[in-house]
């Protein structure tokens, strides 16, 4: 799209650094006769400048090419006992390239080292760069710009040249030049001294390291598995591997825009084309990755930089979309969004497949579309993202468009479950809507499962793998919640089964995770090699033939065997992240259908297998969701250890998962205590996270006003939390949430039960009892039972029968997958519908009271929920009064009094808390 | 304001000074203004008193007034005015000295700069450290100019610097701060900041300049550069001088309050009736205020007066080409051609021709050929982008609109051109973007506001009331080709409101009575109106309106005659219940 003036696209120019990884080149093959040239004593020694030649011309860390300092520097890592000569070679060489009959001698002589066409008639001996080779094609290229080079051209690479050698020798250590100055200096002793030179800066790097680990940006030499900082611990397993990463971010982001470049050349080289765009394909995946805890301001002042540099370089302003997009700001992402997409016209960058003849000068303007209309999702305004979408639909059938229109169907199915659907009912009746063919007759959910099942089509016709693979994940989703209905029913109806079908979800999770094994290796080559080259750059204070190091040399070879590792897989990030958002999917269907182990695991793989390819805040679910498993099954103490790991690990990520989880946390812990204005303050807190437009963080909010109820409840304030109740269900009720309904009408019959009009309960907890059957929640029908067990039971003791019947039928799911409050909960009514059975007498089988009332009590201490304990310790004593165990009677009883003296003066006790937030 | 005389005497005093030290266009502008001026009539004959070009009598005979005029400028701080002054600085250097200038001063103005600053190098002379810096200064400009082709890269140009520029600003700054800098050297200075970036401290320096050689119209005009919102241009702190207004009337206008610098200018012509310059800045600012009958006579003017003039012509093509003027399109076009064919303003004169003619791919040329001529030329990145959205090639305009915008973000036509052509494309919720970005630039224009609200109006969206809104801003806002009324009638019509569509369509009936203007909006407003009488039963007013649409021919007067028909029967029924 060369509006602008046209001109000859020159892909490659000449700098002084590709000057100088010539020079090695000759180094590496000079025309000699022997099997290892002369400077090289092995040829291992041989093969490492091989590969760091290789890794020079494909690494894609920054968009700078390096100085000479920063080159030696890398040199004399890999060089070994070479590296003198190397250094000396290479500076003596550049310096010698003074005027521009240098030069062609220069590329004369370049051009010898090059075998012919035909590579058989060579000899065996001699060493010949093999033109077809990586390193052999980047020689020609060279050569083949310098032949088209103008003299100019030729002017400027002698000035950059001298400026390049001149800045090098300006800021080495003076010991340095001395060594260039003085050929006699013993090679050994000048060897010796700078590695012990490095040893210093080694171990500076070490104390620094322990000191501010954190602040300071030492990524360039991993030490993570330096000494006794061994991570034993899961969760820091996971942090171990990304914090190098976001170091090294920053440190390329400082040293590019820290560098002294005043108005000359210096070190202001751009990478090729192709590195560069490996480079910011990287630092994409990288935001999308860290989300707002991506440094901003250096990023967005390279990318200033290199906007500058290469105006043509349209990717650069998507890439500022995107750090603007993470860091929310609207305005910016807006602008800069625009503006990618009227240079590139949609044909630079995203996964671009070249439209067929004939369409071509149109640009793909659908893509500007979805793009937006996912902006617009990102920030919260489903109104206008269904708009763009809508739109981007409308535009890609027109340009028959057919990847586009995949992605954006999914898109808008991803926007219609993520956000309450009441409010969209002018769009999908207005003539334009993709499925408006279908007939208006289906309701809104129907219609997405429509949208769903056509995009999956659509998908797989064109194989776009991924895009099958998060369908199924979002067809996962969609099952978790819906009841399965008949799209269209005619006929007889008797089919028709009103459940949830858990075998779908996961046969839909499996096929998703499934599609992504059969990925290879599919269009993230460049990107993968860059990436490979750059971590074996970084990677080159491994020696091999130094013998200085020894003593640690065993940690940092592990350490880097783990980087190795976790590199240069085959499988693009992207797809890792489907997989890993697949885990996170199992874990919530586990959590609804209430297994908890299951659910336990599923998270636990996430976070160890996962967390290093996700972006933080999946990670961050990942990790909220353990805590949160912890405080129900293991109590508050351990939960908030976990939580202030999690807290450091994710400080950087505002409004998170984990503070979210935080919050539910200490609401729960002040429920329990009985500290009510403390639970009140902070379930008001929850609610304040949540974005004030409607439709929006639907999920956040009915979490927070069942907590407010909740709260009421606590409070004894029973109209007022029926009042919230029945709003929230109403709220419920209008976007659909039928599973979160199933929690509300269960609250309700919880607040009837306990302002002791348990007639009216048991409606709302056969209403949850049904629902809960509908959607197979296990878990919340066990509970459910078990409140409808309770409210039997305060009708009158003849109902005990039914209701300890009730409790046992359910005892299984309680036991075996409750929480602790669930299980003392159980056990509590078990032993009280024993006691007012008439039939039941306490002292032919005192352990059938006994001993549940022994284990509720020591989970609710446990979990410090005081009322309930005090409840316990109260039937207890009554149980030991009766048994006339006068002793244990008056232990229990000490321990109910404990108990009711914590809830009744909950703020003597709850300083500790409120100190955690 | 200061006296005509004393205008005069300082402005020719400044064109000496200015071309003394190779500021040509700044001496240029002067010499202009000065021209400008009208004559005193008792002291000429009234035969020179207009256009005094070429009469070297007259010349000489200012140059005698010169030596005894001792008027010193009323306002502003008197610096070199005064004519001692100049005898102090013109006869006070050594003669060797005098002869290292006058050599550098030759090199300057044969364009060999480093030469000149290399005579100058140890010149402690103000004059000569002036045309030193300035000489190095342009060379380090034209090396960048030359490098900027040289390097291109793979990915469009690099960035080139002025490599002169760190030097010279260490060098000025020690000036300055041993205060020995004259309000010369300070232009450089200023000049040196701008590139490089540090606008504030530029901004104060070109301050310092210019209030203490007001006349040098070069450092204005930096400084208007560097005032880009109001704010920085209140908070300059300038001295009161007529060079003042100058500088505040071409600010208005850069900042678009096109009403204040258009009263500026006449304020300013009082002084300067027959500045060239004036005439040409009132057309662009009635231009942008749309008069382009106005804008037209001025130009007419403009060229008897001064037939090779190039600058600002652009605009005047663009004006003939809005009222069609095919012949004197491509007269202008010839002329400027035969004049300097190497100049943007000429290639997009011929571009505007050939987009005229209906031949867009070669008015696409000229345009290319203008942009590479001056590659941040606004007017022809924009209009490039119009020929390309007549090409249907709308990529490529959407490409030209946005390098318009680019380079100025506040070319409201632009950000149209980008809703145009997004809407042609079939997406009208993303041109509204650029729509709200051109109403929001210039919120007085119908046109932008009809745009915004036919993009509304579409068939996609089908957002009645926010085209309601739009449609109602642009009927505020003198709405030339009267669409908004109409559009505003049928819209509620659409939607069901009678009453007002009755409004508007009564509204829009006045507006076409007073412009006299006929068509079958006229028709279909009486149609409209009638049948609305008729069914709220006010029958005397329906049946004017039935008899005005007697006097068209077709099918509305059978419809009004049977309309009347109608009405007189429900009259008697109401007259006479049966």
């Amino acid at each position: 799209m060369a509006t602008g003036i046209s001109k000859s696209p020159v892909s490659f120019t000449l700098t002084p650094h590709k000057i100088s990884i010539c020079i090695l080149v000759q180094v590496y093959a000079p025309p000699s006769q022997n099997s290892t040239p002369f400077p090289f004593s092995s040829v291992s020694q041989h093969n490492r400048l091989g590969i760091f030649i290789l890794s020079l011309t494909k690494v894609s860390e920054g968009i700078f090419e390096p100085t000479l300092d920063e080159l030696i520097a890398q040199l004399s890592e890999i060089g070994g006992l070479l590296n003198h000569w190397l250094n000396d070679h290479l500076t003596r060489r550049l310096s010698s390239l003074a005027s521009p009959d240098d030069l062609f001698n220069f590329f004369t002589d370049l051009r010898g080292i090059l075998g012919g066409s035909d590579a058989n008639v060579m000899d065996d001996d001699q060493i010949m760069l093999d033109p077809n080779s990586n390193i052999g094609m980047f020689t020609r290229r060279c050569l083949l710009a310098f032949n088209q080079m103008p003299f100019e051209g030729i002017c400027h690479l002698l000035t950059n040249i001298g400026t390049y050698c001149k800045d090098a020798l300006s800021s080495y250590p003076p010991c340095g030049i001395s060594n260039l100055d003085d050929p006699t200096d013993d090679p050994d002793a000048s060897l010796e001294f700078e590695n012990m030179e490095m040893e210093n800066f080694v171990y500076e790097k070490v104390s620094d390291d322990d000191d501010e680990e954190s602040s300071m940006g030492i990524g360039r030499i991993p030490f993570h598995g330096h000494g006794s900082k061994a991570f034993s611990e899961l969760i820091e397993d996971g942090a171990s591997s990304s914090r190098p990463r976001l170091e090294h971010m920053d440190t390329t982001a400082l040293s590019s825009s820290d560098m002294p470049r005043g108005i000359g050349f210096n070190g202001t080289f751009l990478h090729t084309n192709w590195q560069v765009q490996g480079y910011l394909s990287e630092q994409a995946n990288a935001i999308e990755k860290l989300g707002s805890s991506f440094p901003l301001n250096a990023f967005e002042s390279t990318l200033r930089k290199l906007q500058k540099l290469a105006p043509d370089l349209h990717r650069v302003h998507f890439l500022r979309y995107l750090n603007s997009l993470y860091h929310d700001d609207y305005p910016g992402a807006l602008e800069n969004l625009h503006r990618y997409f009227d240079y590139s016209a949609g044909t630079e960058g995203l996964e671009y497949v070249p439209p067929p003849s004939g369409c071509s000068t149109l640009g793909r303007y659908e893509s500007a579309l979805l793009c937006l209309g996912m902006m617009h999702f990102h920030f919260g305004h489903p109104k206008q993202a269904l708009e763009v979408l809508t739109e981007a639909v409308r535009v890609s059938q027109q340009y028959s468009d057919d990847t586009c229109l995949a992605y954006t169907l999914v898109a808008i199915s991803n926007l219609y479950s993520e956000i309450g659907i009441s409010k969209m009912s002018r769009i999908i009746g207005s003539s334009s809507w993709p499925v408006a063919g279908m007939g208006t007759s289906l309701s809104a959910q129907q219609q997405l499962f429509v949208l769903l099942q056509r995009s999956l089509k659509r998908a797989e016709s064109y194989k776009l793998k991924r895009l099958v693979a998060s369908i199924h994940l979002e067809i996962a989703k969609y099952d978790l919640t819906h009841v399965q209905r008949p799209l269209l029913s005619f006929g007889p109806k008797a089919s028709l089964k009103l459940r949830t079908c858990p075998p779908n979800v996961h046969k839909e999770i499996w096929l998703s995770s499934h599609l992504i094994n059969e990925f290879g290796d599919e269009s993230s080559v460049m990107t993968t090699e860059g990436a490979f080259c750059t971590a074996w750059l970084k990677n080159l204070k491994n020696p091999t033939g130094s013998l200085i190091f020894t003593e640690e040399n065993e940690n940092r070879l592990n350490s880097n065997v783990f980087q190795f590792c976790a590199q240069p897989s085959s499988v693009p990030g992207s797809v890792l992240q489907l997989l890993g958002s697949s885990y996170l999917v199992r874990a919530a269907s586990w959590e609804m259908y209430g297994s908890a182990p299951l659910a336990r695991m599923n998270a636990l793989v996430y976070a160890t297998c996962f967390a290093d390819s996700s972006s933080l805040s999946d990670a961050a679910l990942a990790y909220s969701k353990l805590i949160q498993h912890l405080a129900v099954y293991k109590g508050y103490k351990e939960a908030f250890a976990a939580l202030k790991i999690a807290e450091e690990k994710f400080l950087c990520v505002s409004k998170s998962r984990i503070l979210i989880a935080k919050l539910q946390l200490l609401h729960e812990c002040a429920l329990h205590r009985g500290h009510l204005k403390l639970a009140q303050q902070l379930c008001d807190e929850l609610g304040v996270l949540a974005s004030p437009v409607t439709g929006v963080d639907l999920e956040l909010k009915t979490e927070a006003s069942l907590r407010h109820a909740r709260t009421l409840l606590a409070a004894n304030q029973y109209s007022q939390a029926a009042a919230v109740a029945h709003s929230l269900f109403c709220m419920c009720y209008k976007f659909n949430m039928q599973v979160q309904n199933a929690t509300v009408l269960l609250l309700l019959a919880e607040i009837h039960k306990r302002s002791g009009n348990a007639v009216l309960g048991i409606p709302y907890a056969l209403a949850s009892l049904s629902f809960c059957q509908s959607f197979n929640l296990d878990l919340l029908k066990a509970s459910a039972t078990l409140t409808l067990a309770e409210l039997w039971l305060s009708l009158g003791s003849n109902h005990a029968k039914k209701a300890l019947a009730l409790l046992h039928g359910s005892f299984p799911m309680l036991l075996g997958h409750g929480g602790l409050e669930l299980r003392s909960r159980a056990f509590i009514m078990e032993a009280k519908c024993y006691l007012a059975d008439p039939s039941f007498s306490v002292q032919d089988d005192p352990d059938m009271i006994l001993e549940p009332l022994r284990q509720a009590s020591e989970e609710l201490q446990h979990l410090e929920y005081h009322e309930l304990a005090s409840e316990a310790f109260y039937l207890l004593a009554i149980v030991y009064d009766k048994l006339g165990q006068l002793d244990d009677r008056e232990e229990a009883a000490s321990s109910f009094k404990q108990h009711i003296t914590a809830f009744e003066n909950p703020q003597e006790v709850d300083n500790s808390l409120s100190n955690t937030l | 304001m200061a006296s005509k005389e004393t205008c005069r005497t300082e402005l020719r005093y400044a064109v000496r000074h200015l071309s003394d030290r190779g500021l040509y266009s700044a001496s240029k502008w002067a010499a202009e203004q000065l021209m400008g001026i009208e004559q005193d009539p008792s002291k000429h004959t009234p035969s020179h008193t207009r256009f005094q070009r070429g009469s070297s009598s007259i010349r000489r005979r200012f140059r005698t007034a010169d030596s005894s005029a001792s008027g010193t400028p009323s306002a502003g701080v008197s610096y070199v005015t005064t004519p001692s002054m100049i005898g102090v600085e013109d006869y006070d250097y050594d003669p060797i000295d005098n002869d290292f200038y006058l050599l550098g001063k030759s090199y300057f103005d044969c364009r060999e700069y480093r030469r000149a600053a290399h005579v100058l190098r140890d010149q402690t002379g103000k004059k000569a450290v002036f045309l030193r810096c300035y000489a190095l200064y342009l060379a380090g400009e034209k090396r960048k100019e030359e490098e900027m082709i040289e390097l291109e890269g793979p990915l469009g140009k690099s960035d080139a610097v002025n490599k002169e520029l760190g030097s010279l600003e260490r060098e000025l700054s020690t000036l300055r701060k041993n205060g020995t800098i004259d309000p010369f050297a300070l232009y450089v200075y200023g000049l040196v900041l701008k590139e490089k970036g540090s606008e504030n401290l530029a901004r104060a320096i070109l301050t310092e300049s210019v209030n203490s050689y007001p006349w040098n119209w070069s450092a204005w005009s930096e400084l208007q550069a560097l005032c880009t919102t109001i704010e920085s241009l209140n908070s300059l702190n300038l001295n009161n001088h007529y060079m003042k207004d100058f500088f505040l009337a071409n600010a208005y206008h850069e900042l678009r309050m096109h009403n204040e610098s258009l009263s500026k200018y006449e304020y300013l012509q009082g002084t300067f009736t027959f500045s060239n310059y004036i005439q040409a800045q009132i057309a662009k600012a009635q231009y942008n205020l749309r008069e382009f009958e106005q804008v037209e006579v001025i130009f007419e003017e403009l060229l008897r007066n001064d037939p090779y003039r190039i600058e600002d012509m652009d605009m005047y093509s663009n004006v003939l080409y809005a009222k069609e003027c095919f012949s004197a399109l491509s007269y202008l076009a010839h002329r400027v051609f035969l004049t300097d064919k190497y100049r943007p303003e000429s290639c997009c004169i011929v571009g505007n021709y050939y987009s005229l003619k209906g031949q867009h791919e070669k008015s696409v040329m000229y345009f290319r050929r203008a942009l590479k001529l001056n590659k941040n030329y606004l007017t022809a990145w924009t209009l490039m982008g119009h020929e390309y959205v007549e090409m249907k090639n709308t990529s490529a305009a959407v490409d030209a609109y946005r390098r318009a915008v680019d380079i100025n973000p506040c070319d409201y036509r632009a950000w149209y051109g980008l809703g145009q052509a997004y809407e042609m494309m079939g997406m009208p919720f993303y041109a509204l973007h650029y729509f709200k970005k051109s109403v929001f630039l210039q919120p007085n224009d119908s046109r932008l506001w009809i745009a915004m609200a036919q993009c509304y109006e579409t068939e996609q969206l089908h957002m009645l009331e926010e085209a309601i809104k739009c449609y109602k801003r642009a009927a505020n806002c003198n709405d030339r080709e009267a669409i908004a009324l109409n559009q505003l009638a049928k819209l509620h019509l659409e939607l069901g409101r009678s009453e007002e569509a009755a409004l508007y369509y009564k509204r829009d009936l006045e507006r076409m009575e007073a412009e006299e203007r006929e068509g079958p909006n006229m028709v279909e407003a009486l149609m409209f109106l009638a049948r609305h009488c008729q069914t709220k039963k006010r029958f005397d007013e329906a049946e004017v309106y039935c008899t005005r649409l007697l006097d068209y021919t077709g099918p509305e007067k059978e419809t009004a005659k049977s309309l009347l028909r109608g009405i007189r029967y429900e009259r008697d029924v109401e007259h006479f219940p049966s």
